[in-house]
């Protein structure tokens, strides 16, 4: 999360993603920085996941991903 | 039993206590996407795939990759992505 | 008559433990008699003491000393004594014959609630004081000036993390409400309480007794005389200056001597400090937002001195501005740093202020006229050639202006070679003089070190919207 706030801090948009396990964590980073920066969840585990596993997260993930770096409706953008 | 430490605000509050993200462009079509690696295992399969579906849809896409997970990811690094990148993902933390 | 009585001790000291026979013979005298310890609740054996380790009890007792007999009648206090004295706890007691075996008396040790930070811990907490300002938590593991980094309270240095314990401690240095509105900063005319103004001297590093200064420091700079709007938005590069007059300046330490306008001295650095810091925390004062400096100036990290009244012969700028000698006071002024006036050969007056004007006349540029503003800062060599003289600080400031009457066709622009200058329709009188200096925004102070021919000027902008105002301290 740091590096997410140095890089927006830099002028890069930017989102991180972690597993569903790093919301806590997630949480007690950003009230430490004041910072809500954009992250997108994906369900946990990770770890023991095949390859085929991972490659199906990264694409249910892609839309959510693109709508945190857009504004554009079009996109499905959230902010 | 977590501990906290208070602070007074010493500004005038008229913006939330957060500070806000960076504002979000309308339209991020041609961009350049950087991925950046965290280290954790499976993350780079993760991105391939990210990088495939960028790829797909017309962005450019960098590759980085940052020395351990443990660390903040080096002053350099940061630069080399911000001179490289409009946009940039991070993963994958868990 | 209904009498209690109550004693407060601890494990950890000597007389405590020295007392532990005349508890238990109060105690079968008196049943009601009620022991607090502080630390350990175990303490004394048998004697059923109630645990006090938060100091809840002790900090409404006020204990400061123990061990602490107090008399209560009819729930008020009527007598109380501390450490070990046999006469003073028979007395307070109304009990005679107590302790046979011990010492007439021995003193006591510090009440816990004495300790470093824990007074103002007790107040906030048991002292019915609130914060009106918002609470910023951050957990216990994250670096708090880090935090304060992240948040942008900072002026690029490091800054105080602004704690209850600390702003409590901070409003103590004051008599002022902490809800008492001090005015409306700039650019977002956000409301600066006098607890806001406590936050940021925290911030800035202050200590307590700073706080009335750094108060009519903000009085000053909200002055409409004083312009700050003007001052924070604008490409040139002026800041706020901070000057004390009156013996305030002594009483906290202030420098007005070697290195006045430099580093090195707490209440110079924190007091001009705590001023920006307000301006950009609570008035949202901000280099690239509504500041929009071309290159700005050091001093806007803080500048802020005391003038030299000591030895001087002249009157201080607060006597000159109609104050007493007696009175402390915060002289706001803008300045963009402070340049230079080397003269280590002049000895008579007459020659030293041509030297001083030579140096005046070339203030933001030769050709400017009027809309500068200067203070003159001399030193105390500088001082004494004018002082050996007999001159009075009012006989130089006519002699500058005598000689800083500038030739229009100096001025004009082409003089010289350079495009810059007055447009000829602009001067009354072509074949005229138009002063440097419009009357009154060349003002004489004194500060420095005893050695050294060098005197320096602030110069500023001086505009008839921007003016020098002065304000009295209050307590």
């Amino acid at each position: 999360m740091h590096d997410i706030r140095d890089l927006e801090d830099l002028g890069v948009v930017a989102v991180a993603i972690a597993s569903s396990e790093f919301r806590q964590a997630a949480a007690a980073q950003n009230r430490s920085l004041g910072y809500d920066p954009a992250v997108i969840f994906v369900p946990h585990p990770i770890q023991d996941r095949t390859d085929d596993e991972m490659r199906a997260l990264a694409d249910t993930a892609l839309e959510s991903i693109l709508q945190s770096l857009s504004t554009n409706l079009a996109d499905g953008g959230t902010r | 039993m977590k501990t906290e430490l208070v602070m007074l605000d010493p500004t005038s509050e008229l913006s939330p206590a957060e500070r806000s993200r960076r504002e979000r462009p309308s339209s991020i079509e041609g961009m350049t996407v950087g991925l950046l690696d965290i280290s954790k295992r499976r993350g780079d399969v993760f991105l391939d795939r990210i990088e495939e579906r960028l790829h797909e849809r017309g962005f450019s896409v960098r590759r980085y990759r940052k020395p351990r997970f443990s660390i903040l990811a080096p002053p350099e690094l940061k630069q080399q992505i911000r001179n490289e990148c409009d946009l940039v993902i991070e993963a994958l933390a868990d | 008559m209904d009498a209690k009585l109550v004693a407060v001790v601890k494990r950890d000291c000597p007389t405590c433990n020295l007392v532990v026979p005349v508890l238990r013979e109060l105690r079968a005298a008196q049943p009601t008699l009620t022991i607090y310890t502080q630390d350990d609740p175990s303490f004394p054996e048998a004697l059923s003491p109630i645990d006090d380790s938060s100091l809840e009890q002790s900090y409404r007792l006020s204990i400061q000393i123990v061990p602490t007999l107090v008399r209560i009648e009819d729930g008020r206090e009527t007598a109380r004594t501390f450490g070990w004295d046999r006469t003073e706890w028979e007395r307070v007691a109304g009990v005679a014959g107590l302790g046979a075996n011990l010492p007439e008396s021995r003193p006591g040790c510090g009440s816990k609630t004495e300790d470093p930070g824990v007074a103002e811990r007790l107040a906030i907490k048991y002292g019915g004081f609130t914060f009106r300002s918002r609470e910023v938590l951050i957990d216990d593991a994250a670096d708090p000036i880090e935090a304060c980094f992240d948040r942008g309270w900072s002026d690029g240095l490091p800054v105080v993390p602004p704690t209850p314990e600390r702003v409590y401690a901070m409003l103590k240095g004051t008599k002022r409400s902490p809800h008492e509105v001090v005015g409306k900063i700039p650019p977002d005319y956000g409301e600066c309480t006098v607890e806001k103004a406590a936050i940021n001297a925290v911030l800035a590093g202050c200590k307590p007794e700073y706080f009335p200064v750094v108060l009519a420091a903000i009085e000053a700079a909200l002055a409409p005389d004083f312009g700050l709007h003007g001052v924070l938005c604008t490409t040139n590069f002026i800041g706020p200056v901070v000057m004390v007059n009156g013996p305030i300046a002594r009483a906290i330490g202030m420098n007005s001597g070697v290195n006045a306008l430099g580093q090195g001295n707490r209440a110079n650095a924190t007091i001009g400090r705590a001023l920006q810091l307000i301006v950009r925390n609570v008035g949202g004062g901000r280099p690239g937002e509504i500041d929009r400096a071309t290159l700005g100036n050091p001093g806007k990290y803080t500048f802020c001195f005391a003038e030299d009244e000591e030895g001087s012969q002249w009157e201080s700028f607060a006597v000159e501005k109609g104050f007493s000698t007696n009175a402390s006071t915060v002289t706001l002024f803008v300045g963009d740093g402070a340049a230079p006036i080397v003269d280590e050969i002049s000895r008579t007056p007459e020659s030293l202020a041509r030297s001083y004007a030579a140096c005046l006349r070339a203030a933001h540029h030769p050709k400017k006229v009027i809309d500068v503003a200067a203070f003159l800062v001399v030193t105390p060599e500088h001082a004494h050639v004018f002082q050996q003289a007999g001159w009075s600080k009012q006989r130089l400031k006519s002699e500058l202006e005598r000689l800083l009457q500038i030739p229009v066709s100096e001025l004009v622009r082409g003089a010289g070679g350079i495009d810059a200058g007055i447009l000829p329709s602009d001067a009354p009188d072509p074949n005229g003089t138009i002063p440097k200096f419009r009357t009154g925004s060349l003002n004489i102070v004194r500060a420095g070190g005893g050695a050294g021919k060098f005197s320096a000027y602030i110069s500023g902008l001086g505009s008839i919207t921007i003016n020098p105002v002065t304000r009295e301290v209050r307590p």
